[in-house]
C-alpha cells in the first residue's frame, strides 16, 4: 500500500540549505554599505568625528577595549548573564504561570488580573524599588530582565494551552495517563512552540530593559553601564561600539540561539503558529 | 425497537442513558447490549447525540441519568481497555509516527523497547511501514488516520472506539482504510463501536447497525446484518440492508429537520 505523502519535508529541509553565500552576502551588504559610506563621510569631513566617530576607529577603540587592556568582554559577559539567568527564571515561572491560567479555574482568578493590571507598566518604573529592596547587584537586573519577559512568556503559553483540543487530552487519558504524565507529555510539548514565540518576543523586550536598568542600578560591569559611564568621560567610540555589541548580541540570541531551539522543535515538527 | 438478542457475552451495556447539556437533551432513554467482538455501528441524524454516546463509553463524559458498564463494571472515567480514533486524528505533532504509536504503552510504563516492539508490528499491519520516523504533518489524511488506527490499538483495549473514522479522508483512500480495518478486525478480535453518518459504511462494516433518532435521541432501530466478513461491497444483499436502515434514517432526519425549522 502506497499513498501520496505531502513533499513538506523536503521543502523545509530546502529552507535550511538556503545557499550559505546568500545569507552571507545579503546581510553584509546591507550593513556594510551604509558603514562605508560612514567611513566616507568621516573622512572627506562632511560629518562630526567627534558625534560621528568613523567606523574604523570604533572599531580600533572596540578591540584596544577588549585586548590586551579592556574590559569589553566582561562587560558583555556580565550583561549575557544577566540576561540569560533572568531569561530562564520568565521561562520557568512565565510557563508555569501560563499552564495554571490555561488549565485551572484558580490559576486564571488568582493571576489574570494582576497579569492584565501589570503588563502596561513599564518595567523600568520597578527599578527604583528593586534597587531600595535589593540594592546594587546582579539580583536587580537579573528581576528586571525577568519582569519584562515573562509577560510574553506568560500570555505565549495561555494561548498555546487553549489552543490545544480537548481530544488530545482525551486520546492521552484513554491511553491510561496520569495527571504527570499528561503535564510533561501532552501539555508541555504542546505549548513548546508558544513557548519559543514568547521566549523570542520576551528576550527583545528583556534585552532592551536590561540596558536601561544597567544605566540606572548596575555599579560596574555591563554594556548599559559601559555606554552610560562613557557618556560621563564623553569617549563615543566606546558609546559607538557598545550599541553595536548589543546589537550583534542581539542578534546572535534571538536567531542563532532561539533559532536553532526553533529549527530543531517548531519547524522539525512542521508546526506553524499562529499569532 | 427492542435490541436483538446478542450471540456472543455482553461486553458493553448501557442501561437508560439520560444525557442534557443544560437545558438540551441529547439523549434519552438508551438502552442496548453490546457483545464481546461484535462490531457495531451508530448512525443517525447530524446533531442527535451519536458521538456523545460513544464519548460516554469512552468515559469522557458523564451521563446525566442511567449507567454504563463495561465486562459488569461501571463506568468511571477514560482507561486503556477502551481505544479511541477520532475523525480529526489528533495526533502528537511533536512525536514521529513511532513514537506516536508507542505513546500509549509508555504512559502505561511499559520498557521503551519492548513498547517499540509491539508498535512496530501495528505499523506494519496499518501499512505504515517506512513511516516510522516521519512527522504527523508530513502525512496525508489516510497517513494520518493510519496513525491514529494503529496507536489505538498497540496498547491492546478490548474495545476500538471510532467517531465518525473516514469524515475527513477523500472517497479513495477511505475504501482503503475501510478494507484494512475490516482486515485488522478480523485480526485484533476487538469490541468496536462506530460512529457514522454514512448507511453504507455501516452497513458495510458493521455485525449490527443500531440507528439513533432525532434529539432527544433515543434508539429507533436495531439492525443485524446477517453477512459473513470479510464482505463484499457489491453484494446485493447489502444493498437490500442498505435500503432498510436509510429508510428508518431519513424518517428522522425529516423529523429532526422539521424541529429545527420550527425552532
Amino acid at each position: 500500500m502506497t499513498y501520496p505523502v505531502a513533499a513538506k519535508a523536503d521543502d523545509m529541509r530546502s529552507r535550511f540549505n538556503l545557499p550559505l553565500s546568500m545569507s552571507v552576502i545579503r546581510p553584509v551588504v546591507s550593513i556594510g554599505a551604509p558603514l562605508l559610506l560612514w567611513e566616507a563621510a568621516v573622512r572627506l569631513g562632511w560629518i562630526d568625528a567627534f558625534l560621528f566617530p568613523a567606523p574604523s576607529a570604533i572599531a580600533a577603540t572596540m578591540w584596544r577595549q577588549t585586548w590586551p587592556d579592556g574590559d569589553l568582554l566582561l562587560h558583555a559577559g556580565r550583561s549575557l548573564y544577566r540576561l540569560l539567568a533572568g531569561m530562564a527564571l520568565a521561562i520557568v515561572i512565565g510557563t508555569a504561570v501560563g499552564i495554571a491560567i490555561g488549565m485551572t479555574r484558580w490559576g486564571r482568578a488568582i493571576f489574570k488580573p494582576i497579569i492584565s493590571a501589570f503588563m502596561p507598566v513599564p518595567t523600568l518604573a520597578w527599578t527604583p524599588i528593586l534597587l531600595l529592596a535589593i540594592g546594587i547587584d546582579d539580583r536587580t537586573t537579573i528581576v528586571v530582565v525577568f519582569i519584562a519577559a515573562s509577560f510574553e512568556v506568560i500570555y505565549n503559553i495561555v494561548s498555546g494551552v487553549e489552543m490545544m483540543s480537548r481530544k488530545v487530552f482525551w486520546v492521552a487519558r484513554s491511553m491510561g495517563a496520569s495527571p504527570s504524565q499528561i503535564f510533561w507529555k501532552v501539555i508541555l510539548p504542546g505549548v513548546t512552540p508558544y513557548l519559543i514565540t514568547g521566549a523570542k518576543l520576551g528576550t527583545g523586550y528583556a534585552w532592551r530593559a536590561l540596558i536601561a536598568a544597567e544605566m540606572l542600578a548596575a555599579s560596574s560591569y555591563g554594556l548599559g553601564f559601559m555606554i552610560y559611564d562613557a557618556s560621563e568621560y564623553m569617549t563615543m567610540e566606546v558609546i559607538y561600539g557598545g550599541i553595536a555589541l548589543i546589537a550583534v548580541l542581539g542578534y546572535f540570541i534571538e536567531n542563532v540561539l532561539l533559532g536553532r531551539i526553533e529549527a530543531a522543535t517548531v519547524e522539525k515538527w512542521g508546526i506553524q503558529v499562529e499569532r | 425497537m427492542a435490541p436483538a438478542a446478542s450471540t456472543a457475552r455482553p461486553k458493553i451495556v448501557a442501561s437508560d442513558i439520560g444525557m442534557a447539556f443544560g437545558s438540551v437533551t441529547a439523549i434519552e432513554n438508551v438502552s442496548c447490549s453490546i457483545g464481546e467482538r461484535e462490531f457495531v455501528s451508530i448512525i443517525g441524524p447530524s446533531g442527535c447525540g451519536k458521538s456523545t454516546f460513544l464519548y460516554l463509553i469512552a468515559g469522557f463524559e458523564k451521563a446525566t441519568s442511567g449507567q454504563i458498564a463495561i465486562d459488569g463494571r461501571a463506568i468511571a472515567g477514560p482507561g486503556p481497555d477502551r481505544g479511541i480514533v477520532f475523525q480529526e486524528f489528533v495526533l502528537f505533532p511533536w512525536r514521529t509516527v513511532l513514537r506516536n504509536v508507542t505513546l500509549g504503552l509508555e504512559m502505561q510504563k511499559v520498557p521503551l523497547d519492548e513498547a517499540v516492539e509491539k508498535a512496530r508490528k501495528w505499523i506494519r499491519m496499518t501499512g505504515l511501514s517506512g513511516f516510522e520516523d516521519a512527522y504527523p504533518s508530513t502525512l496525508s489524511g489516510g497517513m494520518k488516520q493510519r496513525v491514529a488506527i494503529a496507536r489505538a490499538l498497540t496498547y491492546e483495549p478490548g474495545i476500538l472506539l471510532l467517531d465518525e473514522p473516514f469524515g475527513a479522508l477523500d472517497v479513495q483512500t477511505k475504501n482503503y482504510v475501510i478494507r484494512d480495518l475490516q482486515d485488522l478486525w478480523v485480526e485484533a478480535k476487538k469490541t468496536i463501536v462506530m460512529v457514522t453518518h454514512s448507511v453504507r459504511e455501516a452497513v458495510l462494516m458493521a455485525d449490527r447497525v443500531l440507528v439513533f433518532g432525532a434529539r432527544p435521541s433515543r434508539i429507533v432501530a436495531d439492525v443485524r446484518i446477517d453477512l459473513p466478513h470479510p464482505r463484499d461491497a457489491a453484494d446485493p444483499m447489502l444493498k437490500a440492508y442498505q435500503d432498510q436502515v436509510t429508510s428508518v434514517l431519513s424518517a428522522e432526519v425529516d423529523k429532526s429537520m422539521s424541529v429545527e425549522r420550527a425552532r
